[in-house]
């Protein structure tokens, strides 16, 4: 039926990594796909996440948002998205979708992260006559950016599992070899496409991980030195 | 509306299947998770909790296809998509298990000890009532993508509100898709205002102590 | 992964497996349905709504499993007994048995698709009503380019061809062009976008099913084969051993009566009108006199 060296032989076959459909021009595509969708999602939402968690305004809309976004499904999104905007923007459609998901997660994360920062530090700031900016900017952000990496890092694992159905709508992606594996029942390109798809979470994933833990570290220290 | 209006019974009727197709996982899950938590030694929960991580990363729909051929299950019906689900279910339900239960105050369970519970008393009437607030919070989040999840499982020929879009975008018919992604949605509340009030109703103390502030 | 847990984890799957299985177990009614199968397409789907439907007239027990993705998904459960009756098409699906096939024409297709099929299935009744891959191009595109035939291609470079990601490593995809047409594409997996990718300019040439009404609604022109790189596909359907003779001449007199005019009208139903399969096939079977 299918076994581990027809995968490996598969993952090692240079003729499965190049050309337009090769691996290493759909691990770019998905990565790109992942990376722009993560970035305008957090241009977006960090400052609102900041916002909300720093006035204390518009609390209960981020929870209700943020559980009830994990119930819309990203295929009809996806595609309902581009039917309405048309073919000639998928790109746009199927990023504004990825977006969409991106942007509960980085909210709740930099929403939580200010939150937690004791009262006392936040109205320390104040006290020493910082304005809301440089509150936000010495005070809110840095002491919330292990919050946000986390955040991020939720993002990240549903984005990259979503752009799995980009082929879809007839964008690339590492999910081309997983439909066209499932069509032409090619388990090796099937499992050897998700593969590299899980290694591509996995990693990305770790990084962010560690990302956290390193603001983490920083803050704990940073607090014993004061 | 015209075209919600005119295949009402038809879209019920994928509803219903979706609605168990999301809730036999969500219980299969759970039960999984639970039996790991409690069995597994404690050494060997950081392998399982990584193991699960990984398996997260996996996408739904490589292991929805994957599955009859690794573990010989039947190409048709709800079964491939009812077991990948349920591993997932399982793969989020471990951690918030594990962590609902750490949470009970260990105050209060050497006391309940003290006074002679057995440990399945201790389990039934302390830990476990003590433990719902988190698990029904880990079950809500579980809830919500299984419901989103279970419809990319209409790829693979299960005919749930998912089958919707895939048809809704052949046809071009953009009624049909909005009409799936409402009707997931409503499930989605509806489940999540279920585990909402059942945790209020096996957690009677917390309403008591709020009327009395 | 230690092997304790290995083993947890396999025996905790088989479990859930168990109970799942018993579940849908108990769903199965004691005589046995015919189980009908379509592909994830709606024009087949409603083939196969006429099937069911003519059957549940007669007072069988029918058990849909539509929208079972494409040819290589369903066909492994076709051959597991799984599946009792599909609607198919001639010509792609003796090419799935047989690469090599080298019939074009209408009967000869169908002979061979017989000789062809694995024991325990077999080619009912053969439809006057063929649906099948055809490459179309925009009336500008083939005006300019002066295109009528697939090898007026040949000079033309930069050639896109678009459609379902399976096309790539299909016998008529960008190897077929080459080898029969001396014909050069750069491939796009265009999936369910193809048609209105072709007409966005996105891709050059089209992979379009020969029933789709947006053909005839959108002016395309379909480029004539004549080295008959796509065989012949007609519908037909196929049947397995668990569907006795009664039912066989049920389907293959609905078969029969459905022509090509009559396969396009219940597509454009489909897409126009927004009807359901179940609607589409029943109004159709009604004006046949199929059902009353």
């Amino acid at each position: 039926m299918f076994s581990i060296g027809e995968l490996f032989d598969w993952l090692t076959d240079a003729e499965n990594w190049t050309g337009r459909y090769g691996l290493a021009n759909l691990f770019v595509e998905h990565l790109t796909l992942t990376l722009v969708s993560l970035a305008i999602a957090g241009l977006l939402a960090i400052p609102i996440g900041v916002a909300i968690g720093q006035s204390g305004r518009g609390e209960t809309l981020v929870i209700a948002i943020s559980s009830a976004s994990r119930a819309i499904p990203t295929m009809g999104l996806m595609f309902a998205l581009v039917m309405f905007m048309g073919v000639e923007f998928r790109q746009f459609a199927v990023v504004l979708a990825l977006v969409g998901i991106a942007i509960p997660p980085v909210l709740a994360g930099a929403y939580a992260g200010i939150k937690s920062i004791p009262i006392v530090i936040r109205e320390g700031a104040r006290a020493q006559g910082m304005t809301t900016l440089q509150q936000i900017r010495h005070v809110g952000l840095p002491l919330s950016a292990s919050s946000i990496a986390g955040g991020f890092k939720i993002a990240y694992l549903q984005v990259v599992s979503t752009v799995v159905l980009a082929p879809l709508v007839g964008l690339g992606g590492l999910g081309f070899g997983v439909i066209q594996g499932l069509a032409l029942r090619d388990f090796a390109q099937l499992t050897g496409s998700a593969v590299v798809i899980v290694l591509l979470s996995i990693t990305g994933e770790r990084l962010l991980a560690k990302a956290q833990g390193k603001l983490d570290r920083r803050l704990t220290q940073s607090k014993i030195n004061r | 509306m015209e075209w919600a209006a005119k295949n009402f019974d038809f879209v019920l009727e994928l509803s219903v299947t979706h609605l168990l197709i999301s809730l036999v996982p969500l219980v299969l899950g759970s039960v999984l998770a639970f039996a790991l938590v409690r069995l597994t030694p404690l050494k060997l929960a950081g392998t399982i909790g990584t193991t699960f991580s990984a398996i997260y990363a996996i996408p739904s729909l490589a292991v929805f296809v994957a599955l009859p051929a690794v573990i010989g299950t039947s190409y048709l019906g709800p079964t491939n998509v009812v077991i990948a689900l349920s591993i997932y279910v399982a793969a989020a339900m471990f951690f918030s298990i594990r962590d609902a239960f750490s949470q009970v105050s260990k105050p209060t369970v050497f006391i309940a000890r003290a006074q002679g519970l057995s440990p399945l008393q201790l389990f039934v009437h302390v830990e476990l009532p003590l433990a719902i607030p988190g698990l029904i919070a880990g079950l809500r989040v579980a809830a919500a993508s299984t419901v989103s999840m279970a419809s990319i499982g209409a790829i693979v020929g299960v005919r749930n509100l998912g089958y919707l879009f895939l048809d809704g975008f052949q046809r071009k018919i953009p009624e049909e898709i909005l009409t799936g992604l409402f009707a997931i949605f409503i499930i989605g509340i509806a489940l999540d205002l279920g585990l909402w009030a059942l945790g209020k109703v096996l957690t009677p103390w917390t309403r008591r102590s709020a009327q009395r502030v | 992964m230690t092997k304790p847990i290995k083993k947890s984890i396999k025996s905790a799957i088989a479990l859930s497996a168990v109970a799942v299985l018993g579940l849908a177990g108990c769903a199965e009614s004691s005589s046995e349905p015919l189980v009908i199968g379509s592909q994830a397409y709606y024009s087949n789907e409603i083939v196969a709504e006429v099937y069911a439907q003519v059957l549940e007239d007669a007072g069988y027990s029918v058990d849909r499993q539509f929208a079972l993705g494409q040819r290589d998904v369903y066909v492994p459960a076709l051959l597991a007994g799984e599946i009792d009756i599909f609607p198919e098409y001639t010509g792609n699906l003796l090419q799935y048995f047989d690469p090599e096939a080298t019939a074009t024409a209408e009967e000869d297709v169908y002979q061979a698709l017989q000789a062809a099929l694995p024991a325990g299935l077999t080619a009912l009744a053969l439809s006057g009503a063929s649906d099948q891959d055809s490459y179309n191009v925009t009336s500008d595109f083939a005006m300019k380019n002066s295109l009528t035939s697939i090898g007026d291609l040949a000079g033309v470079t930069g050639i896109r061809l678009g459609g379902a990601p399976e096309l790539a490593e299909r016998p008529y995809g960008p190897t077929g062009l080459l080898s029969s047409y001396g014909v050069t594409v750069e491939f796009e997996a265009t999936g369910d976008t193809t048609v209105e990718s072709l007409v966005a300019g996105l891709i050059d040439m089209a992979n379009v099913y020969s029933a789709d009404p947006r053909i005839q609604q959108l002016g395309l022109v379909t480029l004539t084969d004549p080295q008959g790189l796509f065989l012949s596909s007609n519908l037909v359907p196929i049947a397995s051993d668990a569907v006795n003779q009664e039912a066989r001449d049920l389907i293959s007199a609905v078969s029969s009566a459905m022509t090509a005019a009559d396969l396009v009208a219940l597509n454009v139903r489909s897409v126009d009108e927004q009807l359901s399969s179940a609607v589409i096939a029943r109004d159709w079977l009604l004006s046949k006199g199929l059902i009353d």
